[in-house]
């Protein structure tokens, strides 16, 4: 029974952090309809950038922080404006290889930068693991839980009452009638992949911070996918309630399956199979809205 | 079709003719005669870059007639390579079968798993099938990597030499007849592929999958017939990288490999045959030139920690695939359509 709830625990929080990558997609995917495959890439990129604000200039937590918020503002920012700027309005299958190539570039500097490929973040949490009931928990997931949740309410209460929030979603909701409106529509593409990027770095570090800097965050990445796709791709509730599902999923496979049956590393590739299933059966996901097409 | 002045189409046979002129029939011959005999006036280095970018060349063709053609993005393209590959050394191996059982048996083991994975493509399409071909790619590696007693797990597995009856393909050289055939073979096909029945419906669908299903396109069988096709010569493909190199291990398929082969037929230029082609091309010369000539040179100024090099070449790549698809979406095959006629029309070109 300590067991379960040590899994379901560890899962939901794991599962938050998957939540907040899978909203900067959602972001990107509702404002500008662009497929963000980069994602994974710039979790990794922005780890390293952490480790480079915290280890190697050795910059104190806080101030390393502010400098990886910053550094993630301008990445979002040269992204959409010298990468996708000039591809507005060209077919999806461009608009989803731009990200490819922009994946691959980035994983080019992160190479090229840091050949060391392993490293670890100083210690940002206390690691003391609590009792919550009878199951023993680091402590460093619920720190991530608790970061995750918060920026969730600052990201719902900026769409519920800030006018750039609104503009985002009525953007979101309907491009042209927003451009009649004499809204910004190149700032609101801006704005949605700077939202992105930090949400990608702020995730990168919580995720480093528990497993340190490896090329697994990429996966950390492709993983929130599967949160994207079981959620709705349109869905931001949908990224948030599917993040702990696909957490949950993943901990108790491993803790499970892969003791009973014996496959070991099932953990890896069980959020890839709940894409496959989902597929099967419910492509347009939980709160997806389901196009109907017209020729 | 750009055809010389005076040249008129009588026949129907002429009007489907590939190679119509004798010059371009004499070109064709000048260009297999210098291709086949490449071993003699290569050296050895260049014959293993040339027998890579025969294999990549049948790999990029697959995925051609997948997305160019059919409009079906696929991103695990090297998890289908890799079922080849795996399913040639298993029947070859383990079995004890002979090398063109193994052949043909990778490429259909792969287009049946590429099928098996291409349903869903019936129901979603464009990032929905990306990413489900995404998690095809780490599934096939996940159950290659556990496998252990087919494939040998982490460990790998040894490959034994390509024969054909007597001929047995153990040099450089002889590998690349091998590879240079087949590649030929599947560039025919694909050319002829795309003038059928099968490969219009294939446009038909990638331009409107709705219209084409209204004008009596069965889009079901269609669509899994591209995924079959694709991830056959992904197979083949896999087949021959498997018997070139004599070993396999799972981290010869790499998900970034699956991301550059689309970078490839983006370069190239999708729904062309000359696309891939040209594509796989540029980009291993870019690679040689990077790995050899560049590294070298950065590496003697000591200015980059040590092992930087392996960065380089996905950050060129990445650049290249973002450079081609905001300047010139049509890709390299366009741009030589285009000198084609300039040539032709040279110098009054109006």
């Amino acid at each position: 029974m300590a067991e379960l709830l040590q899994f379901v625990i560890t899962g939901i929080a794991v599962g938050m952090v998957y939540a907040l990558i899978a909203l900067g997609f959602v972001l990107v995917w509702k404002s500008s309809g662009v497929a963000n495959l980069a994602l994974g890439q710039i979790v990794l990129l922005s780890s390293w950038i952490t480790y480079a604000a915290l280890v190697q200039m050795g910059l104190t937590i806080w101030i390393g922080f502010l400098v990886v918020i910053i550094f993630a503002v301008f990445l979002g920012w040269i992204i959409e404006r010298v990468f996708l700027r000039p591809l507005i309005a060209q077919p999806i299958l461009s608009l989803i290889t731009v990200t490819l190539g922009l994946a691959y570039f980035i994983q080019g500097i992160v190479v090229f930068l840091w050949p060391v490929s392993v490293a670890a973040l100083p210690r940002m949490f206390p690691v003391e693991p609590i009792r919550i009931g009878p199951a023993v928990v680091s402590q460093q997931y619920l720190w991530a839980a608790a970061i995750s949740l918060f920026l969730f309410i600052v990201l719902s209460l900026f769409f519920r009452f800030s006018r750039m929030g609104i503009a985002m979603r009525a953007t979101a909701d309907d491009q042209r009638a927003v451009q009649a409106c004499g809204i910004p529509v190149t700032r609101i593409f801006t704005l949605s992949w700077i939202f992105a990027c930090v949400l990608a770095a702020v995730g990168g570090v919580l995720m480093s911070s528990i497993g340190g800097v490896t090329f697994g965050l990429v996966e950390t990445g492709l993983k929130s996918f599967s949160v994207v796709i079981l959620g709705g791709l349109d869905s931001l509730l949908g990224a948030i309630i599917g993040g702990p599902i696909i957490g949950l999923a993943e901990n108790l496979g491993d803790g499970y399956l892969s003791r009973i049956i014996g496959w070991a590393g099932i953990k890896e590739i069980i959020p890839f199979f709940i894409i496959i299933i989902v597929m099967f059966i419910k492509p347009y996901g939980l709160f997806g809205e389901e196009r109907v097409e017209r020729i | 079709m750009d055809l010389p002045a005076g040249t008129r189409n009588y026949r129907y046979a002429d009007d489907m003719a590939i190679f119509r002129t004798r010059t371009q029939k004499v070109l064709l011959a000048l260009l297999f005669i210098l291709l086949f005999t490449a071993p003699l006036w290569m050296n050895r280095t260049w014959l293993g870059v040339a027998n890579l970018i025969g294999i990549t060349i049948i790999a990029a063709t697959g995925l051609n007639i997948l997305t160019g053609y059919c409009g079906q993005l696929s991103i695990g393209h090297a998890g289908f390579i890799a079922v080849g590959a795996y399913t040639s050394a298993v029947l070859t191996a383990r079995l004890g079968m002979p090398f063109i059982a193994g052949l043909l048996g990778s490429g259909i083991i792969a287009g049946l798993v590429g099928m098996v994975f291409g349903i869903p493509s019936l129901r979603v399409k464009g990032f929905y099938l990306a990413i489900s071909t995404i998690a095809a790619f780490f599934i096939i590696i996940w159950v290659i990597t556990h496998w252990d007693s087919m494939t040998g797990g982490y460990m790998g597995m040894s490959v034994p030499q390509a024969s054909l009856g007597p001929i047995s393909f153990k040099s450089e050289e002889s590998q690349f007849f091998l590879i240079m055939g087949v590649t030929v073979l599947t560039i025919f096909f694909a050319k002829n592929l795309a003038r059928t029945r099968v490969g219009r419906a294939f446009v038909a669908i990638r331009d409107n999958d709705l219209a084409a299903e209204v004008m009596g396109v069965n889009l079901f069988r269609y669509k899994l017939t591209a995924f079959f096709i694709g991830c056959f010569l992904a197979g083949i493909a896999g087949s021959l990288r498997a018997h070139y190199t004599g070993f396999l291990s799972h981290e010869f398929f790499t998900l970034t490999d699956s991301i550059l082969f689309v970078g490839i037929i983006i370069i190239g230029g999708l729904g062309t045959t000359l696309g891939p082609i040209l594509g796989v091309v540029f980009i291993r010369l870019l690679d040689q030139i990077l790995t050899h000539q560049l590294v070298p040179f950065i590496e003697g100024t000591k200015v980059l920690p040590a092992g930087f090099a392996s960065g380089i070449a996905p950050m060129v790549f990445g650049l290249a695939i973002i450079l081609f698809l905001i300047l010139e979406p049509h890709g390299l095959a366009h741009r030589w359509q285009l000198f084609k006629a300039s040539y032709r029309l040279w110098p009054f070109s109006y």
